[in-house]
């Protein structure tokens, strides 16, 4: 393994490493904005200069491999001056947007303008004038002007979607990033183009406008988009959910993740979600307390099981929960009530296999391997049919279900509810507010469940990995767990209040001025 | 004095068609080149000290010699976009003589292995397409191309291929991208074409001249072409002359070539009355030379680059004391600016900075600390891209303001040209 020096500490790197690569297992600090891990190298933002011994011109660290004995330095005058013209050479036909540009915060050109810049510009030219606000698609939109030509978005439709959309067109200082007519940027991962912008050149439409980033926290989490687990981060406040970035794990996601994962906040959010216990059916509803809920769920089983067998009671299962959870309820249901009455609700069996090539399965769950691993440990098969023939007969008293966390997964809700609909007692849990559940014929209590975003636990992804989720925001006050669900059939107290977000700071901009939600 | 070799017989027109190639020991040569081994004759190149008329001068053999030995197809490109300001040498050479170039490239075929070539020509060149275009077909029909030439044994399959026009094409990465069908933008080296070229195979990019001239070094033999030249600049060369001299035109003299003859005997002299007040030696690209500078020039490699400039494609372009320094600075900068394929940032921005500052002093709103930025802007453009084009616009700019300072100032203090009868700007 060849060993080098740079800027006077010494490092082993796999043979084939470039010098930037290096820099980065020393986390030494290297200006680059073309660079990007996941792409392949294109050399030409010019900033990743680096001085090696022997060799009188400056060499790029991304294109340039580590030979063994280099002596490598960025601190030199000489790289200092050329990295600090590269930055200019970035900035003089940028535009002076910052302050409605919606990557302000976030850029890596305002990053490194803040700590290596801060001078008058040299230019007393006009600048360039490029087409500003261009519709790239359904989910972004560009500034040409903002644009430093990085090539990152180009090489990734190249590359990584392998759909070519995005091109350079004309030359020069007149370049511009663009479609061709009729075939806009529209796959499932376009909208990483925006994340790996380093300037605000592309931006989500989702996103944009709707919060400065410097007013949002952020959380690491998996995507329940689908069973394979991306890593992301959720950017939050405490009105709620903004957006969901990738963050890097080569084992599972890469740098990436589909543009339906980062659809994946919009459920927690409180206009999507069912806010507090309801009973009835038929569209006539009622407002309940959640124990109050409880306890007639936990008089009814007790009842039906008293008088008619545990097997009058049944649980309905998806693939959305957390696996700590389903060792709840499955322990509640095998070890208390002794009932292996317990099914698993497939969402979409036509397509519950399909796979990208890339990253999105259509296994559109967080979990189902968890779930699939429960009811083996506990020795539960009962197929689904078995369930539908029971409803069908009428020999269901009390069916509880833990139904969908994400209602846009479930084609089928509405037809499932009025499956559900034949049991005597009906109680439906769930994150979600639809109208498929209010639209169940027979005695229904609705009880609010937490999102994904609300609690901790562990998601178990298509190839078995474990993967923890946080808790970040507390949406819905009165959601459960199904785990505190199943405490509380059990006969422990409920704690219904969330104990999380203990620190809330009143963000004036927001209460004041800005619209939140 | 003219040496002539690759231009002896440009002024007969039956040089022109295969017949008359032949007539006049055409494709000679080349059945000399049969009987010998491939590297007998990449060593021959070698020995001739042969280096690339394209601009750069890299020896020719020696890069023949970096194609790695791994059975991989080989392919042999020609470089016909001469598209640096000033040259035209290439272009006359295909008109008046197009199967010297297709000789001289199933020779080099034959030494580097390579059974498939492509003629990559300008896309302004019409005229020079469609002469060689009827030369390859000729060849092909007498069997000098395709399968088992002349009973060799030995197959090459020659195309030319027309670029879109722009400059950009003419750096052999570039070439190559556009050749492939994508955006003619050079490519990051290493990898280098001989390893890793067009279309990911082993590539060997020649100019026009240096592929015609191999035919000679096979007629001469190494030392009967080295014959002619310096030591380290063997050989004649091909001059394109422009500019304010009475005979502009090509004219092939041996390398080492006094300047002052090649301005006086071989194209006339000056216009009466005129002063010579400079000399751009080797295209638009390469830093222009003083009228003192000129005294003691010779055009060759090693002479030129002592004094700071270069032998770049042999385009000499002569300026006498009518000119306006900052004018001529102006269109220079605008064709670089134009041509800059927007890659690199410091080339993509820097280009049209330079352009923009010398405009401004040019309509008369320059400041003075702008000549001093034209140096540092072109100082941090200059060796820091992918491609030289950054270095071809930042040498002229600095060259010319360093060398006619005083014309730059006079412009900026009196909002003109210091040279009378200069066509100013209409501020």
């Amino acid at each position: 393994m060849p060993k080098c020096k740079i800027n006077g500490q010494e490092v082993e790197v796999e043979a084939g490493t470039t010098i930037i690569e290096a820099f980065k297992k020393l986390d030494s600090e290297i200006a680059h904005y073309c660079y990007h891990p996941g792409l392949s190298v294109a050399g030409v933002c010019r900033l990743c200069m680096v001085e090696i011994e022997g060799n009188p011109r400056l060499q790029i660290a991304c294109n340039t491999v580590v030979q063994d004995g280099m002596v490598i330095n960025n601190n030199s005058e000489k790289v200092k001056e050329t990295v600090k013209w590269g930055l200019d050479f970035h900035l003089i036909n940028h535009p002076l947007d910052c302050p409605i540009c919606d990557q302000a915060g976030e850029c890596e050109l305002q990053i490194q303008y803040m700590k290596f810049g801060q001078y008058d510009p040299e230019m007393a030219e006009p600048k360039v004038k490029k087409n500003k606000v261009v519709d790239l698609g359904s989910k972004i939109v560009l500034d040409s002007e903002r644009c430093i030509l990085c090539s990152r978005c180009v090489r990734f439709t190249e590359e990584v979607s392998k759909t070519n959309e995005l091109g350079i067109f004309n030359r020069g200082d007149r370049s511009e990033i663009g479609t061709f007519d009729g075939k806009p940027l529209e796959n499932d991962y376009a909208v990483n183009t925006v994340d790996i912008c380093p300037v605000g050149a592309l931006t989500s439409k989702d996103f944009r406008f709707r919060q400065r980033v410097w007013y949002l926290k952020n959380k690491e989490t998996v995507c329940p988009g689908c069973s394979t687990g991306c890593n992301v981060k959720s950017y939050y406040n405490e009105e709620g959910l903004f957006r969901v970035k990738p963050r890097q794990n080569d084992e599972v996601n890469g740098y990436w993740m589909c543009d339906k994962g980062r659809d994946t906040y919009k459920f927690v959010n409180k206009e999507n979600r069912l806010l507090e216990p309801k009973v009835g059916q038929s569209g006539q509803w009622d407002s309940q307390e959640v124990d109050g809920v409880m306890s007639v769920m936990s008089t009814k089983i007790d009842d039906a099981v008293k008088s008619a067998g545990s097997d009058k009671v049944a649980l309905v299962l998806t693939g959305q929960y957390t696996s700590e959870e389903y060792a709840s309820m499955l322990s509640y249901f095998v070890g208390h009530l002794k009932s292996k009455n317990v099914y698993h609700w497939v969402n979409n069996p036509e397509s519950f296999d399909e796979f990208d090539g890339l990253l999105l399965r259509g296994d559109r769950n967080p979990n189902t391997k968890g779930l699939l691993n429960g009811l083996d440990q506990h020795g539960i098969t009962a197929p689904w049919s078995d369930l539908e023939t029971k409803l069908n007969a009428g020999d269901i008293e009390v069916l509880l279900v833990a139904g969908p966390e994400d209602p846009s997964v479930f084609p089928t809700l509405t037809e499932k509810v009025s499956l559900f609909s034949k049991a005597k007692n009906l109680f439906w849990m769930s994150a979600a507010k639809t109208e498929a559940a209010d639209s169940a014929t027979t005695k229904t209590w609705q009880i609010p469940l937490k999102t994904y975003a609300e609690k901790e636990g562990t998601f178990v992804n298509h190839k078995g990995i474990e993967q923890k989720i946080q808790p970040m925001v507390n949406i819905v006050d009165c959601a459960q767990t199904l785990s505190e669900v199943a405490s509380a059939l059990s006969g422990q107290k409920v704690d219904h209040l969330g104990s999380l977000v203990k620190d809330r700071k009143t963000n004036h901009f927001i209460n004041h001025h800005g619209g939140g939600l | 004095m003219e040496i002539k070799l690759l231009s002896e017989h440009y002024d007969k027109p039956e040089f022109q068609g295969l017949d008359g190639y032949k007539k006049l020991g055409g494709y000679e040569p080349l059945k000399k080149a049969f009987q010998m081994q491939p590297k007998a004759i990449i060593e021959m190149v070698k020995e001739s000290g042969l280096r690339g008329r394209g601009g750069a001068g890299f020896p020719t053999g020696v890069k023949w010699g970096f194609l790695p030995d791994n059975g991989e197809p080989r392919y042999l490109l020609c470089n016909a976009d001469e598209g640096e300001p000033g040259t035209f040498k290439d272009r006359l050479m295909m008109e008046r003589a197009p199967h010297q170039l297709i000789e001289g490239m199933i020779i080099s075929a034959f030494a580097v292995g390579s059974h498939k070539g492509y003629i990559y020509i300008r896309g302004e060149y019409n005229e020079p397409t469609a002469i060689l275009q009827k030369a390859i077909a000729e060849a092909y029909d007498a069997g000098l191309l395709g399968k088992n030439i002349l009973g060799s044994g030995f197959d090459f399959d020659l195309d030319v291929y027309q670029g879109a026009g722009a400059y950009i094409c003419g750096e052999e990465t570039g070439m190559i991208s556009s050749l492939e069908g994508k955006k003619g933008q050079p490519k990051l080296k290493p990898p280098f074409p001989a390893v890793q070229g067009y279309l990911g195979k082993p590539t060997i990019v020649n100019n026009v001249e240096t592929l015609a001239a191999v035919k000679y070094i096979i007629r001469d033999g190494a030392d009967g072409y080295r014959k002619h030249g310096t030591e380290k600049s063997a050989g004649t060369k091909l001059f394109s002359v422009s500019g304010n001299v009475m005979k502009p035109g090509t004219y092939e003299v041996p390398l080492g070539y006094k300047l002052m003859d090649l301005i006086n005997i071989e194209c006339g002299g000056l216009k009466p009355g005129r002063k010579l007040k400079a000399v751009i030696p080797g295209g638009s690209s390469a830093p222009v030379l003083t009228a003192a500078e000129c005294a003691d020039a010779t055009m060759d490699y090693e002479n030129l680059a002592q004094k700071g400039t270069m032998l770049g494609s042999g385009a000499v372009i002569i300026i006498d004391d009518t000119n306006c320094m900052v004018d001529m600075l102006k269109v220079i900068l605008h064709f670089y600016h134009h041509e800059s394929c927007g890659q690199c940032t410091p080339c993509r921005e820097g280009t049209g900075w330079l352009h923009k500052i010398v405009s401004s002093i040019y309509s008369g709103t320059g400041r003075l600390q702008d000549i001093d930025l034209i140096q540092q802007v072109a100082d941090h453009m200059a060796g820091k891209t992918i491609c030289a084009l950054s270095d071809a616009a930042a040498m002229p700019a600095v060259s010319f303001v360093q060398k006619f300072r005083s014309e730059f100032e006079f412009y900026v203090r009196e909002g003109r040209s210091k040279v009378k009868g200069a066509v100013d700007a209409q501020v």
